[in-house]
């Protein structure tokens, strides 16, 4: 499975980007006219303190997020992202259940390219054998939708996960 | 507390030692270790001092030649030091959960705020935080403290290898990054070793740094030698001094890893029960051998006995 190594490698960004800047931007067109355009003010401005793979993260970027995470997450991880009950202990099949997303849980623990990696290749990309309920999201979701679910994510960290996430992201060299 | 003489040169010392009754010698690590070398046991070193649990626990400042029969806060089946923190001494029990004491062992105090019940069959003192205790409960899985053992929280369930939940029978907070931002914790089992990142997301094997670089180019994985597996791991050592230097006590004999776990040799022979590495010196170590208390000053090559240092 190819995956990407690092930021010369990663996700084509800027193409993720202009899309969601596109359509964010056809619909401010059709809602509010040419002439809201013309007062150049910021049409989806960057979330503050947010980044993904060093770049600033559009506000919406989250809004996609948060709804591709409640139709392809939430099931599992947790409406709240606040993961199933008794996380820590195995199932009876020895895997281990969804853990939480939200700060109580590790998610925070990893860098940007390992969560993109896990999710779009499975855990068994990042811990080779690894066994895992949560299947591999690279056939059903785009690197954009990914990107878009993982920001969503973050978003909702209190500045110190933020931060502490923010510096694991920026010491992966990706070996 | 009680001075023990275990000195072997035929000195005035030793001959003193040897007209104590034989219900004293039967405190001797000596002769404890001789008699029974599948009893539980337990190594640490205490920045010079060398700490001893069987049948007792015994205390020697002096590279083991004599010995002091110190308070013991229970049945010890596991200890963990620090070598930032000195004096401070960690000890799993078969009853009664953890205790821990702050002067070397000369008093102890119960610390199992929230453990279950159930023997702690290792423990574990964060290397980068002396603060933070690791316990495994047996039964149950790996539990820790962040309050030098105050109260405690489940940190997650036992490892699993071979299609089943493993014990960990011993515990090693190992100084290398794990890339999310912490380090490693080991744990060897009842057939093999484990690790987990201290932010618990997940146990795994011990794999070559490069391990998933090589995967992902199609090539060949890097060398390894595991330990040998089916046996219990029955004592972990990571030297604070170079974490990547690694010891570990099987019944196959005592084994060495120069990188983190990846390759292991062989470095003696005679089963192993216990092994600990001085905090300063990673060739410096102590181990139960064939139920005997020895010592290596260049990494297991080469041992000396109890006494003889």
């Amino acid at each position: 499975m190819p995956m990407n190594k690092g930021p010369k490698n990663r996700l084509a960004k800027g193409t993720v980007r202009r899309s969601v800047h596109l359509a964010a931007l056809v619909s401010t067109l059709a809602t509010t006219g040419v002439v809201v355009l013309a007062q150049s003010e910021p049409v989806d401005p960057r979330v503050e303190g947010l980044t993904f793979l060093g770049e600033p993260v559009l506000a919406s970027e989250v809004t996609a997020g948060q709804q591709l995470y409640a139709d392809n997450c939430a099931s599992c991880h947790g409406a709240n992202l606040e993961g199933q009950p008794d996380w820590r202990r195995r199932l009876d099949t020895g895997r281990m259940p969804a853990p939480p997303h939200d700060d109580t849980g590790h998610t925070w623990h990893h860098s940007d390219r390992m969560l993109f990696q896990i999710t779009k290749g499975g855990v068994g990309a990042v811990v080779p054998g690894y066994e895992s309920d949560m299947p591999a999201f690279g056939e059903d979701l785009t690197d954009a939708e990914i990107e878009a679910i993982l920001v969503y994510i973050k978003s909702t960290w209190p500045e110190r996960q933020r931060e502490f996430q923010a510096e694991v992201s920026a010491n992966d060299t990706g070996g | 507390m009680k001075s023990i003489e275990i000195g072997c040169r035929p000195n005035r010392r030793k001959v003193l030692t040897a007209a104590l009754s034989i219900g004293v010698a039967s405190m001797l690590p000596g002769f404890a270790l001789a008699a029974s070398d599948g009893d539980p046991a337990a190594l640490a070193f205490d920045g010079d001092t060398i700490l001893l649990a069987r049948g007792g626990l015994f205390v020697s400042d002096d590279d083991g030649r004599t010995w002091t029969a110190a308070e013991t806060p229970g049945n010890v089946l596991s200890l963990a030091t620090h070598r930032d923190r000195p004096g401070r001494v960690v000890a799993g029990l078969a009853v009664g959960g953890v205790s821990t004491s702050e002067d070397g062992g000369a008093s102890w105090r119960v610390s199992d705020a929230g453990l279950p019940d159930g023997e702690i069959n290792a423990v574990a003192i964060a290397s980068r935080n002396s603060d933070m205790i690791y316990a495994s409960v047996r039964g149950d899985g790996l539990w820790k403290s962040e309050d030098a053992g105050a109260t405690w929280s489940l940190a997650m369930d036992r490892p699993w290898l071979d299609d089943a939940e493993r014990e960990p029978l011993a515990l090693a907070s190992v100084e290398l990054e794990t890339g999310m931002g912490g380090i490693w914790i080991y744990a060897g089992t009842e057939v093999g070793l484990a690790r987990v990142p201290d932010c618990f997301c997940r146990w795994q094997d011990v794999q070559p740094g490069n391990a998933m670089d090589a995967l992902v180019a199609g090539e060949a994985p890097p060398s390894e030698a595991p330990l040998p597996g089916g046996q219990p791991i029955l004592s972990l050592a990571s030297a604070p001094s170079a974490p990547e230097v690694m010891y570990a006590a099987l019944r196959s004999g005592l084994w060495a890893s120069q990188d983190g776990g990846v390759i292991w040799q062989k470095r003696a022979s005679k089963a192993a029960t216990a092994v600990a590495v001085h905090p300063r010196d990673e060739t410096y170590i102590a181990a139960l051998l064939g139920g005997i208390l020895k010592f290596s000053r260049d990494g297991g090559a080469t041992w000396i006995e109890t006494g003889e240092l």
